[in-house]
Parts: structure tokens; sequence; C-alpha cells
């Protein structure tokens, strides 16, 4: 049982043992001259078997300014290495320049292959004269979205390397659809010594973006073919360019503006038959010439008039990058005569010069024989109205249109309804008005009403005795406590009275609270107005504060 | 001198002006519709909208195939002149031969286009000042009312009262919008993929209401609601020329 345990013990350690690779690289120079062609090899050893790499390019990612491509593995079958071979253009700049850790993916593993630093130094003595190279032809300027962008690839050759082909040309640029005639459509160079590989940018949407154009060129250098060999056959190019791309100004842009950006001629239209009958169609055939994205335009439409009827448009098809476009459009004359057959006009989009141009195609006189058909009057008769009733006269068709001249007009239609100045204007003329009547009114009863302020201000008045009174009551001051409380009681009476406060007397005050104490009251207007005149012990009234205190609280809640 | 040639300018520019009003008239006579609309255009973006300018480019619109735009025309020209001879024309001939949809209006909206909005607007509050002040002034005053202000009493709270059904008739016919895209669904919800209950074509004027979500509920002519994306409708107020909906983008 301990022996079966081991064994299974040291079988999970194996299994858990992971098979060893072994990578390295080699690149031929080691040191590379700017713009110089090299050569990177791969080898990978392994504890298994590796088979055939699968999609080694994909996820190699050269830093900016170096052509890199993979160019084939060298493998035996059950094999426990690969050999992994790139060919590649080296930066113009000089430095060092890595590229980043990418994985190779084999049937059994993925192995991860290290950064691989490239040195490029113009100490190497090479020399890029004579040597094929690409060129990539773009207009440098600002581009228009839906523009045909057309560039090209200039693969320039020499006496000692001759370009013999391109295939693989890729773009990678987001917000361009690329186009090219087929990967096999070049063009030699006028000296014979190269290729040109033409392609399609429409930008589709505005902004920034980068543009990556990669691809490989066959070069014949007279050694004997090789894809291993540094100056061999197949050379890999890539460039990236920042693009700006914009919409078509809206400011200026005509109504009859289809879409079309290039520059565009009209050639004289042809017209099919120039002496037709009435109602016989002829054929008008109008052909834009020039640069630009010519199947992009929107088809001007021709509307119908009194002269002429316009069948739907059809259109011929050209051949993609022929650089002209037709559209052909059916005319029936309505009316013999010398007619000319209607002008069609519209407005193209300069990239170059950022404006605008109109692209017309001049009318061609036709001669067209025959009569005109009869005129019908088509009448229109309510069958349920009244007969000799006087029908009401149909407007039927457009006026003529009268535009009255230097007549100033508004900029915006707005109701007066939507204005603020107007609402705001009349809510504060209505709370001012409405403000104003009752303030009047406020004033008018109390003007009416004299009694209503005379008693708030005997209310007033005696919640003053009253303060004044407790004020004295705490200095122990009899005096003066007295005399608080009679102005109390005198204010108070004389509001209800209709009198003179300082005229009242304690009579006056028992007039007004008849269950007052007589005694009392008769005390305390002598203490308060017998001081004058030499009275003696005015403390009594003091002692009897909370009877006078009542009765102030009762003289205020009578008024 | 420099009066002399003050002078001179001001004639050159009163010989040059009516030239230039009369470049679209003449460019529309001779079928040149482009040109028309270009030269209306202009004039309009230079002096600002006017009923007849707006009809005329109606007129223009429509020739070029732009139903929807040729009808913002019209109607906004209606707006200013309920009675301009060439908008009217071009609706009912747009009803009529150019199958497009426009709701049948009630009483107090034919009511409405006697006067038009800001004038019933302008109408309405004199009668109302009229009322207020005739009843609170002689109040203020404290006066008893006299005769002129009993007359002036009646006479402003009767204009008053008619301006109610043409403010009324002037807010529905202020919510209106001209469909701007052909063939545009008609939902039952305001969502992007809101069931199509109805359709509606380029050039049908709908009685709008609430919005919401991005879309505007619509009546069509023939009473049936739905949702309409808000960017396929331009409100007939606030505007002047037509919105730049029908210019194509950049493809």
């Amino acid at each position: 049982m301990r022996a079966l345990l081991l064994f299974l013990l040291f079988a999970c350690g194996a299994l858990g043992l992971r098979a060893e690779n072994h990578v390295s690289w080699e690149i031929t120079p080691t040191v590379c001259g700017p713009g110089q062609p090299f050569r990177l090899q791969v080898r990978i050893e392994s504890d298994d078997v590796l088979g055939p790499a699968n999609q080694v390019g994909k996820e190699i990612r050269p830093p900016r300014g170096m052509a890199l491509r993979f160019s084939g593995q060298v493998f035996r079958a059950n094999a426990t290495e690969a050999v992994l071979n790139f060919s590649g253009v080296a930066p113009e700049e000089e430095g060092a320049y890595v590229l980043p850790a990418f994985n190779a993916r084999f049937p059994a593993q993925m192995v991860k292959v290290p950064d691989i630093t490239l040195t490029v130094s113009a100490k190497t003595g090479y020399r890029k004269e004579g040597r094929a190279r690409a060129e990539l032809a773009l207009p440098v300027r600002t581009f228009y979205v839906g523009e045909k962008i057309a560039g090209s690839v200039v693969m320039r050759g020499s006496e000692q390397e001759t370009v013999t082909g391109t295939f693989g040309l890729e773009c990678e640029a987001e917000g361009f659809n690329f186009q090219t005639e087929g990967s096999s459509y070049t063009q030699p160079l006028p000296d014979g010594h190269g290729l040109t590989k033409p392609f399609e940018l429409t930008p589709i949407r505005a902004g920034q973006s980068e543009l990556n154009l990669s691809g490989i060129m066959l070069v014949n250098t007279g050694d004997r073919i090789s894809s291993l060999n540094a100056a061999g056959r197949d050379r890999p190019f890539n460039f990236r360019r920042r693009l700006t791309v914009e919409h078509v100004p809206e400011t200026g842009r005509p109504a009859d503006w289809c879409g079309s950006i290039g520059k565009l001629e009209a050639t004289p239209p042809d017209v099919s038959n120039r002496f037709p009958e009435v109602g016989e169609p002829i054929q008008l055939k109008l052909t834009l010439v020039g640069e630009g994205n010519l199947e992009r335009i929107v088809p001007p439409e021709i509307p119908g008039s009194d002269v002429w009827d316009v069948a739907p448009l059809s259109e011929k098809r050209q051949r993609r990058g022929e650089d002209r476009r037709t559209f052909v459009y059916t005319l029936l004359p309505r009316v013999p005569g010398e007619l000319k057959t209607p002008a069609v006009r519209f407005s193209t989009f300069d990239p170059e010069k950022k404006a605008f141009e109109s692209v017309e195609f001049i009318p061609v006189n036709v001669k067209v024989s025959g009569n005109a058909p009869a005129k019908v009057e088509l009448v229109s008769i309510d069958p349920s109205a009244k007969v000799g009733a006087p029908t009401a006269k149909a407007v039927t068709g457009l006026l003529a249109p009268q535009v009255s001249a230097g007549a100033k007009g508004v900029a915006k239609i707005e109701p007066l309804a939507a204005s603020k100045p107007f609402w705001l204007s009349n809510t504060a003329l209505l709370a001012g008005v409405l403000l104003s009547a009752a303030v009047v009114g406020v004033v008018g009863y109390l003007a009416a009403h004299p009694e209503v302020l005379v008693r708030r201000r005997a209310r007033q008045a005696v919640r003053r005795a009253r303060r004044d009174s407790a004020a004295a009551l705490r200095q122990q001051d009899a005096a003066a406590y007295a005399r608080a409380v009679t102005d109390g009681l005198r204010a108070g009476a004389a509001a209800l009275l209709g009198a003179e406060p300082r005229a009242l007397t304690q009579g006056d005050i028992l007039r007004v609270l008849p269950s007052a104490d007589a005694d009392l009251l008769a005390e305390v207007f002598l203490a308060a107005d017998g001081e004058r005149y030499g009275a003696k012990d005015v403390r009594r009234s003091v002692e009897d504060d909370a009877r006078l205190q009542a009765m102030l609280n009762t003289l205020e809640a009578q008024l | 001198m420099n009066r002399l040639l003050r002078l001179t300018i001001l004639l050159l520019a009163g010989a040059v002006v009516p030239l230039l009003a009369g470049d679209g008239e003449a460019a529309y006579a001779r079928g040149d519709y482009v040109g028309a609309l270009e030269a209306w255009t202009a004039q309009a973006r230079r002096d600002g909208v006017t009923a007849d300018l707006l009809a005329a480019l109606g007129n223009a619109e429509w020739k070029l195939g732009h139903k929807g735009r040729a009808m913002v025309c019209w109607e906004r020209a209606l707006l200013l002149d309920p009675r301009d001879p060439v908008a009217l024309a071009g609706v009912r001939h747009a009803q009529g031969s150019g199958g497009t949809d426009r709701p049948t209006q009630t009483w107090s909206e034919n009511y409405a286009g006697l006067l038009g909005a800001d004038f019933w607007l302008i109408l309405a509050a004199l009668g109302f000042w009229g009322t207020l002040l005739t009843l609170l002034l002689p109040r203020l005053r404290r006066q008893a009312p006299g005769e002129w202000n009993q007359r002036i009493l009646v006479t402003s709270a009767t204009l008053f009262a008619f301006c109610i059904p043409g403010l009324y008739g002037a807010y529905t016919l202020a919510n209106r919008a001209v469909v701007r895209r052909p063939d545009v669904a008609v939902k039952l919800t305001p969502t992007v993929l809101g069931e199509t209950v109805n359709g509606t074509a380029e050039g049908d004027v709908l009685r709008t209401g609430r919005s919401f979500h991005g879309h505007t509920y619509v009546t069509s002519a023939d009473g049936k609601g739905g949702w309409v994306k808000s960017t396929e409708l331009e409100p007939i107020w606030g505007g002047g020329l037509p919105a730049n909906l029908d210019q194509k983008q950049a493809p």
C-alpha cells in the first residue's frame, strides 16, 4: 500500500513538470544600416514534438518604421525543434528597436518568443542606392468623408535589383475603406525599373486615424533565389501615416450638392435623336469625367415640365476605375418646335481648393415635329351640388411667385407667445397693478375705520405700561410703578372712551372697568399723581400688583 | 465732392437692389429652380424671411421634388400671412396632385387664421388690460365708474372674450409639424423597435403632442395617433428657412 502511494506521488509530480522550451534568435546582419534588409531567424527547441507553427505573423507588432514578415518555417516531422524565418527592412532612423514578445503557436503547445532587439547604425557602411525600395504616394492634405483617395505604392528597382512583382498588400486603418484592383494588378514604372501598385482609400468617418499599409515586393537580385537569403527575393514594406478626415463643410454647401467630391467635368451631352416627333422618346446621355467619387454621386433629377416628360433615370454602369459615369435620361417632347433639352446642374466639392464648384451639362437643341395633343380640361363637378349653384373656383397648380424687393423680414418665425419679455413685462405690470390696488384698499379701510389704529396704539401702550411696571417692581420704586400702571389704565380707557389719556381720572377708569376695586384705583392714582403733592406711603400699590395687572389684562382684552 | 460720391453710391445701390431681387423670379420663370432657390435663399439670409419669399421658396423646392421643405416653407408663409395666395395655392396643390396629407382645420383654427397668432395675442392683451384697468381705476381713484368707463369695460371684455377661441386655435395650429423624411413609420411606442402602426410620407402635416425618448406623439390627418422620431419632423413654428435635414450627408 505504501509503495502504491509513493508511486502515485511520483506520477503526479511527473505530470506537474512542464516541458522545457529553449528559444534563441539571430539577426543577420547583427547591426543593420538604415533601411537595410535583414533576416531574423528564431530557433525553438522543446522536449515535445513541435510540428508546424500556425499564424506566426499575426501577433507580431514591429516597431514604427520597421517592416517585418514571416517568410517560412523549416521543420522536420516528429522533430522537437523549429526554425522560424522572418525577413524585414530596418527603420530609417538610427537606434535600438525592440520587437515585442510574441507567441508562436504549435499544434501541441504555445511558445513565447521574448523581446528581440535590432540595432540600426549608420556606421555599417550600408548604402541604399542601387537597392530596391518602396515608397508611398499619397497626397498630404485634409481628406473628406466619402472622398475617393487615389494612392499607390511605388516600388523602385535598379540595375542590381529589379522588382518583379508584389503581393499581400494589407491596410490597417480605422475609418477607411481600402480597395485595390486585385492582387496581381500592377503597372510598370516609365523607366522600367519598378512597379506601381495603385489602391483607393475612402474615409467613412471624420477624425484622426493612422494608416498602416504593409506588403511584400518580389525582388530579383540576380543571386540564387532563396527566401533565407538576406538579399532574397521577398522584401516587405510598411508605411504608417497619420491622416486627418473632416466632413464636407456645411457652410456654403449649395442645395444641388449631391455628394460629389473631386474634380469633375461635364462632357457635351449626347442625344439619341435630334429630330424626334411629339411623344417619341429620346435618350439624353450625360457623362461625367474626372477624378472623384463618381460612384457615390446621387444622380441629379430632371423634373418634368410643360415641354418635356421625363421618364425615371437609368444608368450606364461603368467598369470600376474608369473615371467616368454616365446618366441616361429618357425624354418625351410634349410640344413641337425648336426645343432645348433641360439643363442639368449640380455642385461638386474640390478637396484641394476646399470650395464648391458647379458642373453643368449644357442644353442641346432638338427639333420636334408633329402636332401637340389636344388640351383637355378636366372638369370636376360635385354631383350633390344644387343645380345652378355657383361652383367654387378650385386653385390648381402653383402660382407664379412675386417677391417684393427690399422688404425686411424676420430671421426666425417665433410666436409672440414664446417671447419671454412679453410675458415678463405683462406679469410685472399685473403684479404692480394688483399690489397698488391692494395698498389703496387697505389705506382706504383704515381711513374709514380710525378706531382700528387707535385701539392698536392703546394695546401697545398697555403692554408698554405692563413692562414698565414690572421693571419698577423689580427696583422697588413704588412711585414709578404707580405711574406706569396709571399710564396703562389711562391709555386703554381713553381708546374705549374716545378721550385724551392724560385727562382721565380713576372715575373714568371705573366706567370702563365697573368691576374694578375703586379704593385700589384711588390709591394707585394717588400714589402716581399725589407724589407731586406730598402724598405719603405709596408702597401699598406695589403690594397689590396682582390685582392691578389683572385690571390691565382686562382692559387690553377689551381693546 | 464727398456728398456727391455718397449720392452716386446710393443711386447705384438703388439700381442694383431690384435687379438682385428679381434674379430668383427670372430664374424660376426660365425653369432654373436651383438658381431661383439659391437667389431666394441668399435674399432670405440677408434680409430675413417674409411671407412671399417663403412662398416662392416653397414653389422652387416643390419643383425640385423636395416636398418636405416645400411644405415647411408654405406653412411658415401662412403663419406670417394667412392669406398669402402663392402659399395657399401651393398647399392646395400639394394636397391635391401632390398627395400630401394635412389635418382638416377646426373652426377655432380657421378663426385663428383670420388674423394670425401674434395679432390675436396682442388683441387679447389689450382686452385684458382694458378690462382690468377699467375695473380697478375707479376704485383706485375712489370715484364711481363713469359712463365712458362702462363703455370701455364692456368693449374690452368683449374683445377679450372674442380672442379666446383665436388664441386656442393659434395654439393648436402651432402644434403641427411637417414630415421631412420619405416613408416615415408611425410607431405604437416611442422606441426604436416599436411596432409600426401607420405610415406617413414626406411633406405630410401632422399634429404633434408631447415628446418622449427622442420621439414625438403625432396625430395624422385621418386621426390616427402614434410616435415618430423627432428628427424626422420639423415644427412649423420656430424657424426661418427649412432645417438642413434634406441636405445629403457626406456618403
